[in-house]
């Protein structure tokens, strides 16, 4: 058990031998990880903000279901208990004809025009919050219509369109972000992998030496694994600074035409965890590029 | 060499292999079960060229055998296979109670930790110092490394090269190297000790002590076998000796009294 404990301790030694003795593949190695985490960090920032905006939208978003004028104050307030059963309904108001003219009155300040209108127009109406669960688009649609299926209910009213183009905006940069993604995962894995084959080359005297004197294979392929840990994180890390900095420079600059086009009045860097995250994967990625190259290499 | 060859089960022998070098008191006479046999051994890497053909062989433990014959006789191919650098072409090889034609991919390592080799061309890590070139024979079992320090220290001092440990093998003679080689072959005390050209470098002086060295752990209860072309080496220690010519073994000459 201890001595499991000591090769530990040597095959960490190997790597980070292994890490300054050959500079230059170490050097690709992190530069690959850190160049494409930029442009998938930047996504990320861009649809976490794009996410972020929508939460916002949606806490105020409302809908209102307009009542047949046949309905009764007392039917009224059954349909709303009725509606507040539907899923994604967080709470559910009726509101009378006599308090919407109410309302109305008290926005607009007590005209006399409205004083001047003998039969009260307004009809009554559910005024309905949605739960945070049902505030995407998507579920808006779902729940209007359940809302529509409700005896005397003639129209509903709300959930925006805009957000409804903002929440296809959100999906298509999503799915372009995982398309990239996939793209940009392959060519890091196969720059990576191949240059740490480089580094096995490099190596292949004293692994055959290694490997003459008593050492298994996995003596021999583990500190590769680790110096792939070691490069990805790093790179990973450097990765999420320099985006970092491109956020603090290019942002400002932005401030008004991400305001205008995207509504951002404030962005968001990527929160501490998905800093991590970002990072973490870095170094999955330095090893399965260690663990591709130590499997395709033939190592004595 | 007096004591037939029992022809017992190897993994018997294999038990009862050494610790050598760890023990004290009257060095243990070489005999008992060979460590090493050979049954009509060939190695070829070519068709139809043999570097290696039909040897058979026995050799027991603590035993120290010479090994010589011309350039390209077989002496390193033999030792090779011993280690299993290479697979024979035909025959069986026991080393250590272990059938080396067929040890696989686990096995090697182990038998590998059990025999040092002091390879011809030293195959020392250009970019490892001295101290840590000798070191990875017992990095490889996870030795911890402040006892690896402490063995590694007193082998150099044994081959007279404490005062180079920080150095790099680029940065050596030939015979510092060769030195080195085998400080790391005998660090870990190995059951069998394979010197292909040991003294090949080294001036009179040195070879002496040096071979003086290999034969101490040779009474010590390690298996030596000694790769040389130098007769006169092979007469002073007046040991059993196998003759090599064109892959055959042509001569088993069983030594004169122990040096
Ligand atoms: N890897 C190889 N591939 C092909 N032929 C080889 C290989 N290794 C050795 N040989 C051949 O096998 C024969 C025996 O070689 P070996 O190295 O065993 O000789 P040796 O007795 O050690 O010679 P020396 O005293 O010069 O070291 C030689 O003819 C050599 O050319
Ligand atoms: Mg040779």
């Amino acid at each position: 058990m201890t001595r499991v404990l000591y090769q530990l301790y040597y095959f960490v030694r190997a790597a980070f031998a292994g890490l300054r003795g050959s500079p230059l593949t170490t050097g690709v190695s992190i530069a690959t990880i850190a160049v494409a985490t930029i442009p998938l960090g930047g996504l990320w920032v861009v649809t976490g903000n794009m996410r972020a905006l929508l939460d916002r939208f949606g806490e105020e978003l409302q809908l209102t279901a307009f009542l047949d004028s046949k309905v009764r104050s007392d039917q009224g307030r059954s349909l709303a208990a009725q509606a507040s059963a539907i899923p994604g309904i967080d709470r559910v108001e009726f509101v009378s004809q006599e308090q919407a003219l109410e309302r109305f009155r008290t926005r607009l300040g007590g005209s006399a025009l409205l004083d001047a209108i003998e039969t009260n127009p307004l009809p009554a109406s559910l005024s309905i919050a949605l739960a945070e669960e049902a505030r995407a688009p998507e579920r808006v649609a779902a729940v209007s219509e359940a809302l529509h299926q409700l005896p005397g209910v003639e129209d509903v009213a709300g959930g925006e369109t805009w957000i409804e183009g903002y929440g296809r905006a959100l999906r298509l940069v999503r799915s372009a972000g995982m398309g990239l993604g996939l793209v940009l995962s392959f060519a890091t894995l196969l720059i990576v992998a191949n240059t740490i084959r480089l580094a096995v080359y490099a190596r292949r005297d004293e692994l055959e030496i290694l490997s003459l004197v008593g050492a298994s294979r996995t003596h021999l392929r583990v500190p590769f694994l680790i110096e792939g840990v070691v490069q990805g994180a790093i790179g990973g890390a450097i990765g999420v600074a320099l985006l970092f900095g491109i956020f603090h420079v290019a942002v400002p600059q932005l401030r008004d035409a991400l305001e205008l086009f995207l509504g951002w009045s404030d962005p968001s860097f990527l929160s501490p965890r998905n800093v991590g995250i970002l990072v973490v994967g870095g170094a999955a990625f330095g090893l399965a590029g260690a663990a591709i190259a130590a499997l395709r290499t033939r190592v004595a | 060499m007096s004591a037939p060859p029992v022809a017992r089960p190897a993994a018997e022998s294999a038990k009862e292999a050494p610790s050598p070098a760890m023990r004290s008191g009257p060095a243990p006479r070489p005999g008992g079960d060979p460590l090493i046999r050979l049954f009509h051994v060939s190695k070829s890497y070519a068709a139809g060229q043999f570097s290696l053909r039909d040897v058979s062989v026995e050799i027991k433990k603590g035993e120290l055998v010479f090994l010589t014959g011309p350039s390209g006789a077989g002496k390193t191919t033999l030792m090779k296979l011993l280690f299993a650098a290479e697979r024979p072409s035909e025959g069986q090889i026991l080393v250590l109670g272990r059938n080396v034609a067929r040890v696989g991919e686990r096995g090697i390592p182990q038998l590998r930790r059990r025999v040092g080799v002091v390879f011809q061309d030293f195959k020392l890590i250009a970019s490892r110092t001295v101290e840590e070139n000798v070191a990875v024979t017992l990095e490889v079992i996870g030795v911890p490394p402040r006892e690896a320090r402490a063995k590694v220290f007193a082998m150099l001092r044994r081959v007279g090269l404490q005062h180079r440990r920080h150095h790099r093998p680029a940065a050596l003679s030939g015979g510092e190297q060769q030195r080195v080689a085998l400080a790391r072959a005998l660090v870990n005390e190995p059951a069998i000790l394979l010197a292909d050209e040991p003294t090949g470098n080294l001036d009179a002086a040195l070879t002496v002590e040096i071979m003086d060295l290999i034969a101490a752990a040779a009474s010590r209860g390690t298996t030596v076998l000694v790769a040389s072309h130098d007769a006169a080496l092979v007469r002073r220690y007046a040991r059993r000796v196998l003759k090599l010519d064109g892959g055959r073994l042509v001569e088993d000459l069983p030594g004169g009294a122990p040096a």
